[in-house]
């Protein structure tokens, strides 16, 4: 197994996952990296989460009733599940296809589309945008439930094609018209939700979709050139087979799992940084009827994806759960995972949260001054305790290379278990200088541990480590 | 139709409590214990995020506020934990000794820590974290016998110990494992006017029947989701009838069985509006036109997360419901006739 295969899946596992320590990553070199896509790309052979142990000791996960408890929920299943692109992939539509706390009834109903989301949103886009329609925290969230036959609430019907599907245009041109918004918003009329019983004396109960054929606006309608009388699903149906459709999912995907592309609404005007990589996907899109599974399989098994080691700026969470999952902490449910958690609202994704129905802006607007302090301090204080097993199974694994190392050694180390992180020259001499300023580095000294965590602090305080 | 006789009728009674996280309420409400006249103390777990919730709910069977006390843990960091004597974390059970003192089981610190009735912190056994006699591992559900000698399921261990009032080790029995006399994360218990001692035998969804030394005497239930069947079976109570009460955690039911462990009836919840929730929806008046208008209004009767279930002298069951911060309160009647006139 050589250190280009190590690279590899380490870079697969960042981007499909969450990362993994080194004897993860090595145990899956072994397998191979088309095994590990293809293991990655069915969920379905690992095993699920072991939601009984989750709720038997913290209790308010079973009832999903607030936001604390939710992000500590979802936080603590990317770092422990053992299907991490199910994760990943709730991640991705969450940051897309969006909905917020602000504006939610009752919590749980995200946590339940967060499940729509991991099952769905590994099969079809169509079945995908047909559950996202009927969603009850969509509708409320966008106001569907407010949109009526004769006074339609435009809400849904712009930001369906704006924001989750087509997109404002492509190639310099626009997508749809406002015409077409609002015929959308007349096919969408009638899809409600029941109203909810309310909070007082027991809580919240969850609100169920329907349909009040009575409020709904059967009459002709003209959507991006066709005409009919249509309802949700028929607009739906003539979303998912437009050319702009396949771009967008393409984009997106190519923006979350391959490397930073400009913020979402400059789409219409500036075109992908690879355009034959997003045409790829775009014809995997029609060919597999629309599957994103397929999609991610040609992705991730592409030279484009294996090229961009390093290309994106890790998100808050990414950062965080990673971390965790490095430093081997929070296997099993315990207390203190809320202040965990925290840290990704402090670096600014405050999850199931965002700040508008466009999500976050990510890339290099995730680093300013204050983010970039939470960033570095979290990372820094997580692995440089020394108490953690994973920051404690470094150390044997460095420690195990030889009596004496060499400042390259340790930092070599310390990079191999990290990921396989790379420092730019000037970076890797700086840390030369600071390896070599105490002296003699011994595996067998009692302050070795110290020195591998000052080492791994270091690296992570570094530029190179904001990307993955 | 012949005449049937059922000995064991089950009927709904009423609700207790609201979600509320100070004063009269319960905040993840899991368990119940029931202390002399009509005095009952309702073991809140609450969240880690917002401490305060933790605490026992002193109140009455009629629905009367008496006090909180104990209370759950600010912390420093994930790792830095104030372990003030009389703070708790996982607050899992409570059991009563013959002076009606209050011993809580902590599933995190590993600790029992006793309060009087009136909510003085007594003290606590030295914690003990670990697998040895006398070590515990997640202690979960408790129980006093006759002689104020104390069993504790041992969740962790996968096992019960008893233990002197006092903390001492008496014995113990149980591993890890699925065959007779094995447990998997235990987690109720209670022990019948006989002595005998039943167990919640969580993950082996099933309930497992012992003499008072430890001696396998019988066991029922499967996993699924069926008559007699289990899903993480949590909280079980025997009557003095010998009427086995469990609650059905992920099934959202009480199943009842006779004392041989045939099944007898379920119950799905009938909660109504207690006598708090009543207090608090008149206070937010905009509520009672929001219920009426509330579709599905009738899933609010249904269990939520079934913790326990404990029953009193008068016949009545506790069912407390973490997710719903209520506790259903239901009664066995005399024995009743079905079908024609005899």
């Amino acid at each position: 197994m050589s250190d280009q295969d190590i690279s590899q899946i380490a870079h697969l596992m960042r981007r499909a996952g969450f990362g993994a320590p080194l004897e993860e990553l090595q145990a899956r070199a072994a397998k191979g990296y088309d095994a590990t896509v293809d293991e990655l790309l069915d969920p379905e052979s690992q095993p699920a989460m072991e939601r009984d142990l989750m709720m038997r000791y913290k209790v308010d996960w079973l009832s999903q009733a607030g936001l604390e408890g939710q992000q500590e929920e979802w936080t603590f299943r990317m770092i422990n599940s053992k299907r991490p692109l199910q994760e990943k992939i709730a991640l991705f539509w969450h940051c897309v296809l969006v909905t917020g706390h602000a504006k939610c009834e009752y919590p749980k109903q995200q946590s339940m589309e967060l499940d729509m989301f991991r099952t769905v949103g590994m099969g079809s886009f169509h079945e995908l945008l047909k559950g996202l329609s009927k969603d009850p925290a969509m509708v409320f969230y966008l106001d569907n439930c407010m949109s009526h036959k004769g006074a339609i609430n435009e809400n849904w019907g712009r930001e369906l094609l704006e924001l989750f599907s087509l997109g404002v245009g492509m190639d310099g041109e626009f997508n749809y018209s406002e015409d077409d918004v609002k015929e959308a918003a007349r096919a969408f009329t009638g899809w409600t939700v029941t109203n909810s019983i309310p909070r007082y004396p027991y809580g919240k109960y969850d609100a169920k979709f329907m349909f009040d054929p009575r409020d709904h606006d059967a009459g002709e309608k003209t959507f991006l050139g066709e005409t009919g009388n249509f309802n949700g699903e028929d607009i739906v149906d003539i979303i998912v087979k437009q050319p702009a459709t396949a771009r967008f999912v393409a984009r997106h995907l190519y923006n979350f799992f391959v490397a930073d592309e400009p913020q979402v609404p400059s789409w219409k005007d500036t075109p992908p940084r690879d355009i034959e990589a997003i045409k790829m996907l775009e014809e995997e899109y029609f060919r597999s009827n629309y599957n994103i599974t397929s999609m991610l399989r040609v992705l991730f098994k592409s030279d484009f994806f294996k090229e961009s080691t390093f290309a994106k700026i890790k998100s808050p969470a990414e950062t965080v759960v990673g971390t965790l999952k490095l430093v081997g902490d929070f296997k099993f449910p315990r207390p203190g995972l809320d202040l965990m958690t925290m840290n990704i609202r402090y670096m600014g994704q405050d999850l199931l949260n965002p700040p508008t129905v466009e999500g976050w802006h990510t890339g290099r607007e995730w680093i300013d001054s204050g983010t970039l302090v939470e960033r570095i301090n979290f990372t820094a204080d997580q692995v440089g305790n020394i108490n953690h097993t994973g920051v404690k199974d470094i150390i044997g694994r460095i420690g195990g290379t030889g009596s004496v190392l060499t400042a390259d050694q340790l930092i070599d180390g310390c990079l191999e278990n990290l990921g396989a992180y790379q420092l730019a020259d000037e970076t890797r001499k700086q840390l030369v200088e600071l390896a070599s300023s105490e002296g003699e580095i011994r595996s067998d000294s009692e302050g070795f541990p110290l020195q591998v965590a000052t080492m791994l602090q270091s690296i992570v305080a570094t530029t190179e480590y904001l990307f993955a | 139709m012949p005449t049937e006789i059922s000995h064991i009728n089950v009927q709904y009674d009423k609700t207790i409590g609201r979600g509320e996280q100070f004063g009269p309420g319960f905040n993840y409400p899991v368990f119940v214990a029931r202390g002399q006249d009509d005095i009952m103390y309702v073991l809140c777990r609450g969240t880690e995020f917002r401490p305060e919730g933790v605490r026992v709910t002193v109140c009455t069977t009629d629905e009367e506020y008496v006090s909180t006390f104990a209370r759950g843990i600010n912390y420093q960091g994930p790792h830095e934990f104030n372990m003030e004597d009389g703070s708790l974390v996982w607050p899992t059970c409570i059991a009563l000794d013959s002076q009606e003192n209050l011993f809580i089981s902590d599933e995190w610190l590993n600790r029992i820590s006793s309060f009087s009735k009136d909510g003085d912190f007594l003290g606590k056994w030295e914690e003990r974290t670990g697998s040895g006699d006398g070590e515990l591992d997640r202690p979960s559900g408790m129980a006093f016998d006759a002689d104020d000698n104390l069993y504790i399921v041992d969740s962790g261990n996968h096992r019960v110990q008893k233990f002197s009032k006092d903390g001492k080790f008496l014995f113990k029995f149980g591993t890890e494992g699925s065959g007779d006399g094995e447990f998997n994360m235990p987690w109720g218990i209670t022990i019948d006017s006989h002595g005998d001692i039943f167990i919640a035998d969580w993950r082996n969804d099933r309930i497992q029947k012992f003499s008072p030394d430890g001696q396998f005497l019988m066991k029922f239930g499967s996993s699924g989701s069926g008559e007699g069947q289990f899903d993480r079976p949590t909280g079980i109570a025997v009557d003095r009838d010998g009427v086995i009460y469990v609650a059905d955690w992920l099934n959202n039911r009480l199943q009842v069985f006779d004392q041989d462990g045939k099944f007898v009836a379920e119950k799905t919840g009938e909660a109504g509006v207690s006598k708090w929730a009543k207090d608090k929806l008149d206070a937010n008046a905009e509520m009672w036109g929001e219920r009426e208008r509330a579709q599905g209004l009738e899933r609010e009767k249904d269990f939520w997360g079934p913790t326990g279930v404990t029953v009193d002298d008068q016949g009545r069951i506790f069912v407390p419901e973490s997710a719903r911060n209520r506790i259903q309160v239901y009664k066995t009647q005399s024995p009743t006739f079905a079908g024609p006139r005899l």
